[in-house]
């Protein structure tokens, strides 16, 4: 397959199979089942395809001629890609018994899914500032209709107009920002805004300063950092479980995804100006995330709180890039992968034990999981432990890749203080393991069925798991290293 | 597969699998059973083919993350076998002793997997695989104390693994920074302790680091100021895992001190050796102190033994040929003598029923095997002659006093100070009248003996044939203070 070929056919077969289930959504041949599995069907499909670009080291303008370097596919776009079809795919499986158990997932819903990864896919391609906006406004309308999905919810409702209106809020920052860099840069394509702020002197780039940083208020504002993150408890209490996994583990990556580009082409120039903020971002997140995930009594709640303090980890990394060595950005790429993964499994095992019902999961719904149903207790230990960056679990790779590369950027302090943020985060995930393990439950065994789910929860476990002990010597597997060059793969594509 | 790695992984691998079978509770112990003899097996034959004269050895090296410089490095020299061998004779030993009271798989499970961290802590020569076992003990740890500890043990089980874990991810930090300063001095990460100890830091920044790793071990041993965790924990524990932590965990915890601190930091170890002497001499009359003053049985062995650990830290830092060797003699000896004296206390408490010292009495009356093996394990704890802990401690007191008059002196009280409290608690548990709780007290039986008389054995052997068991240790001990006055030490 040619690298034209994938980068066309990932979004143009995410588009037409949600125009198709869109139509077909209305025969009487539509079943929600038939449904679910032509979504996954395409995720599948498309994820063989994106998969097969991420081999090796590439990088190219898409079409030049129709696109006018508005898109471009390298490896960093296939990685990206290739993330954002797994994580859709996955939680989706994870949702199978979910999905049967409520009525609200109708074929818009698998449409509007679909439809929000084709933003995310054309986002991580995207090469210039219109197309970014377009794209990620594409994502994230479709997440809005997806957080009110149970309409007789009157917190998916409260939820789905707060993240409305502030996200269209926060959105306004970046046109005005955008506004602001062609305003001086003349242009809104990445590689020739690198060019201009690269050939000219950074003390008159006053414009394009203030216009990134407005873009950088847009990029907090979706990854929840505080203080820009005050929607994110509301909202995600109020979407149902699989949605927030969907929020919490794959449209993180798409923003991560665009912010790495942006940040790696044109402002590594401005380092000194922008670290100092987003390390002070890093730290209020990181606290302020930390408070809310202790007080909380619902699962779901601490699990969305504690997402905020790894986008605190997250942008401990971010401030550690810099030009020469591609350990940070890469380290950020690992995590959103160890994130993801071990995020996606525990909002799936809640999911999984919720069986639809609306209801919201206390610390002490959980009490003597372990004793009625051993394998998903043990699968919620594992995501947990990973979360919490337990030796063994990738978890733990991904927050020695995080510390490591901040430690050489010369802040050892703030790789302390995370340290010690992580060693906060003991507490209210272990937390979950003590009520999964030491307190007696008052129910029967409670049989879920549903395979699939299951499966996968079971799938994503052993994933953590390898993550972290992982090593090519046994079983011929591709361990934590090929990860790791995976994702150094994919930033050094970005400098081709 | 060698020799180490089977001996690290086969527990391991043995829980994973007993958990995911559905197994009848006799069939897990019999699998326990054939894992732990499988690996004293492998031990032993570890201890025979080890060469005195060489000190790192069996070594296995496989890359594991290779752009950070990260590999499963194990081998084992003179001090790491001791604990190998005191990890491997311990296991089977305690399932023989709880054989019929523990019907629980998740018990053994545990077990096993705490085996297995502890070997591979052990054993490891590379930072992150040592930091990765030395956090994975702490998991079977937090469970067991959970399931079947007694008290408020969810809260004590939290408690624990919040305290241990902020040492570790201290440690991490300090992991972390060596090797990123490593790298900037020879242009790749490296975690291999024989390539970190080329490492030169700044006095400042080694002792920051030297802070780090201190205060996780500090808190695993425990030293001084951060014992707050010790008693609460040993008294809800449950006693299979009261062992692994007085005989195994602790034990590491100043094992580490040695093989990584030591090794690492060699100039800084000196620097603030007197402060950490200090610490530990203060600690040894502290703790035994405050056995004295217990009424809780466990309680009482949990601070002896801790007084006990100050006693290896002093001795590990006085830097002496004769305070290595005798620390790490200690180690062995106490590891034997306070896994016996605990799963004792768990039979009194099977039987009576009570820790508490006040409501026993007269044992020795009605059960004279239990009243022989339970005073001879608490005299092998303070050290009487004929007992390896004689050995260990006349070592540890003879380095002392070269080091330092006073030190020595204050060294030596601790074998007053344990005199008395063990006296004193023989005398009322063993002796006086028989009090309700201890009327009716069933002798030894058959199994109890089968698990104590090894151990018992054991203790006497290393007492009164000390060479044969310091022959393996001390080609080791002499390398780390010869480093005294040319510091490089080579393999």
């Amino acid at each position: 397959m040619t690298n034209e070929f994938i980068a066309l056919a990932v979004p143009g077969l995410l588009v037409l199979s949600a125009v198709f289930l869109l139509l077909f959504g209305l025969s009487s041949h539509y079943t929600k089942n038939r449904g679910y599995y032509i979504t996954l069907g395409t995720l599948v499909v498309s994820f063989l395809i994106s998969a097969s670009g991420v081999s090796e080291k590439h990088s190219m303008d898409l079409l030049p001629g129709i696109f006018n370097s508005m898109l471009v596919y390298d490896t960093f776009g296939a990685t990206f890609i290739s993330l954002f079809l797994l994580g859709g795919f996955f939680t989706l499986a994870i949702a199978k018994s979910f999905i049967d158990s409520t009525d609200y997932f109708t074929h818009e819903s698998f449409v509007l899914l679909l439809l929000s990864l084709f933003g995310m896919v054309v986002l991580s391609m995207a090469n210039e500032l219109i197309t970014a906006f377009i794209s990620l406004e594409i994502a994230s309308m479709s997440v809005y209709i997806l957080v009110g999905l149970n309409r007789d919810s009157l917190k998916a409702s409260e939820a789905f107009f707060k993240y409305l209106l502030l996200g269209s809020f926060a959105a306004s920052f970046y046109l005005l920002g955008m506004m602001f860099i062609y305003a001086q840069a003349k242009s809104t394509n990445l590689d020739i805004i690198a060019h201009y702020v690269l050939s000219t002197d950074i003390h008159s780039q006053l414009l394009i300063i203030a216009g990134s940083m407005l873009i950088m208020i847009t990029i907090m504002f979706k990854i929840a950092s505080v203080p820009f993150g005050a929607w994110v408890l509301d909202v995600y209490e109020g979407a149902s479980l699989p949605i927030t996994a969907y929020m919490a583990g794959v449209f993180k990556i798409a923003v991560f995804a665009f912010a790495l580009r942006m940040f790696l082409l044109d402002y590594i120039q401005f380092e000194a100006y922008y670290d100092i903020l987003i390390i002070g971002g890093a730290l209020v997140t990181m606290v302020g995330g930390s408070l809310l995930a202790i007080i909380q009594n619902s699962v779901k709640k601490m699990l969305a709180a504690s997402s905020v303090v790894h986008s605190g980890y997250l942008l401990i990394a971010f401030a550690s890039t810099s030009e020469d060595t591609s350990g940070a950005a890469s380290a950020i790429i690992f995590y959103l992968f160890a994130y993801f993964i071990s995020a996606i499994g525990a909002f799936g095992v809640l999911s999984y034990i919720s069986q639809g019902s609306a209801k919201t999961i206390n610390y002490d719904d959980l009490n003597g999981l372990a004793r009625t149903n051993p394998i998903i207790a043990a699968s919620l230990t594992v995501f947990m432990l990973s979360l919490a960056g337990f030796p063994s679990t990738i978890g733990f790779i991904g927050k020695f890749y995080i510390f490591t590369s901040a430690i050489e950027a010369g802040y050892t302090l703030f790789a302390i203080f995370g340290a010690i943020t992580a060693f906060i985060s003991i507490y209210y995930y272990f937390k979950v393991i003590m009520h999964l393990y030491f307190k007696e439950n008052p129910h029967m065994k409670v049989h879920y069925g549903y395979k699939i789910s299951f499966a996968f929860i079971v799938l994503s476990a052993f994933t953590v798991l390898w993550g972290g002990v992982g090593t090519s010597l046994l079983f011929n597997l591709p361990g934590i290293n090929a990860l790791n060059e995976l994702a150094r793969f994919a930033i050094e594509s970005l400098a081709m | 597969m060698s020799s180490l790695s089977l001996i690290i992984f086969l527990p391991i691998l043995a829980a994973l699998f007993l958990f995911l079978k559905r197994l009848n509770i006799t069939v897990v112990k019999v699998i326990y059973m054939l894992v732990t003899f499988t690996v004293l097996y492998l031990s032993l034959e570890l201890y025979i083919n080890f060469d005195p004269e060489a000190s790192m050895q069996f070594v296995v090296l496989h890359p594991w993350i290779s752009e950070y410089g990260i590999n499963y490095h194990v081998g084992v020299d003179g001090v790491s076998l001791g604990i190998v061998m005191m990890n491997a004779i311990l296991m089977p030993l305690v399932a023989i002793a709880l054989y019929k009271q523990r019907d629980k798989k998740g018990y053994w499970i545990n077990l096993l997997f705490v085996q297995g961290g502890v070997m591979g802590a052990a054993l490891s020569l590379d930072l992150m695989l040592f930091y990765l076992f030395w956090e994975i003990m702490l998991l079977p740890i937090f469970f067991m104390i959970g399931l079947f500890g007694y008290g408020k043990k969810n809260f004590i089980a939290m408690k624990f693994n919040i305290y241990t874990i902020l040492g570790s991810l201290m440690m991490l930090i300090s992991i972390l920074y060596i090797a990123v300063a490593y790298k900037e001095q020879f242009g790749s990460y490296s975690f291999a302790l024989d390539e970190l100890k080329d490492l030169r830091l700044s006095s400042g920044e080694s002792l920051l680091v030297f802070g780090g790793f201190m205060l996780a071990f500090a808190i695993k041993i425990p030293i001084f100021p951060f014992h707050t965790w010790l008693s609460d924990t040993y008294r809800s524990a449950p006693t299979g895992i009261v062992i692994v932590m007085s005989s195994l965990m602790a034990k590491l915890g100043t094992y580490a001190i040695w093989r990584f601190l030591f090794t690492m930091f060699s100039e800084t170890s000196h620097e603030v050796a007197p402060y950490f002497i200090g610490l530990g001499l203060f600690g040894l009359i502290y703790f035994g102190i405050s056995a004295m003053s217990q009424t809780h049985l466990k309680r009482m062995f949990a601070l002896s033994s801790a007084s006990h650990l100050s006693l290896i830290v002093v001795g590990f830092f006085i830097y002496d040929i004769y305070g290595l060797i005798g620390s790490s003699y200690l180690i062995v000896s106490h590891a034997l003598s306070s896994a016996a004296i605990f799963l004792m206390a768990g039979m009194l408490y099977e039987r009576t029923d009570t820790y508490s010292i006040a409501m026993l009495g007269g044992i020795a009356r009605i059960a004279p095997k239990f009243a022989l093996f339970f005073a001879f394990f608490s005299l092998s704890i303070v050290g009487i002659p004929l007992t390896s802990g004689f050995v260990a401690e006349v070592l540890i007191i003879l380095g002392a006093f070269h080091y330092n008059i006073y030190v020595g002196f204050i060294a030596a009280t601790s074998i007053l100070i344990a005199m008395m409290f063990m006296f004193r608690m023989i005398s009322r548990v063993l002796y006086g009248e028989l009090r309700d709780a201890t009327a009716g007290f069933e002798d030894l039986r058959m199994h109890e003996l089968f698990a104590l008389v090894p151990l018992a054995l054991l203790i006497l052997a290393m007492g009164i044939f000390p060479n044969y068991f310091i022959q393996k240790i001390e080609p080791t001990a002499s390398s780390y203070t010869s480093q005294k006055e040319a510091p490089s030490y080579d393999k």
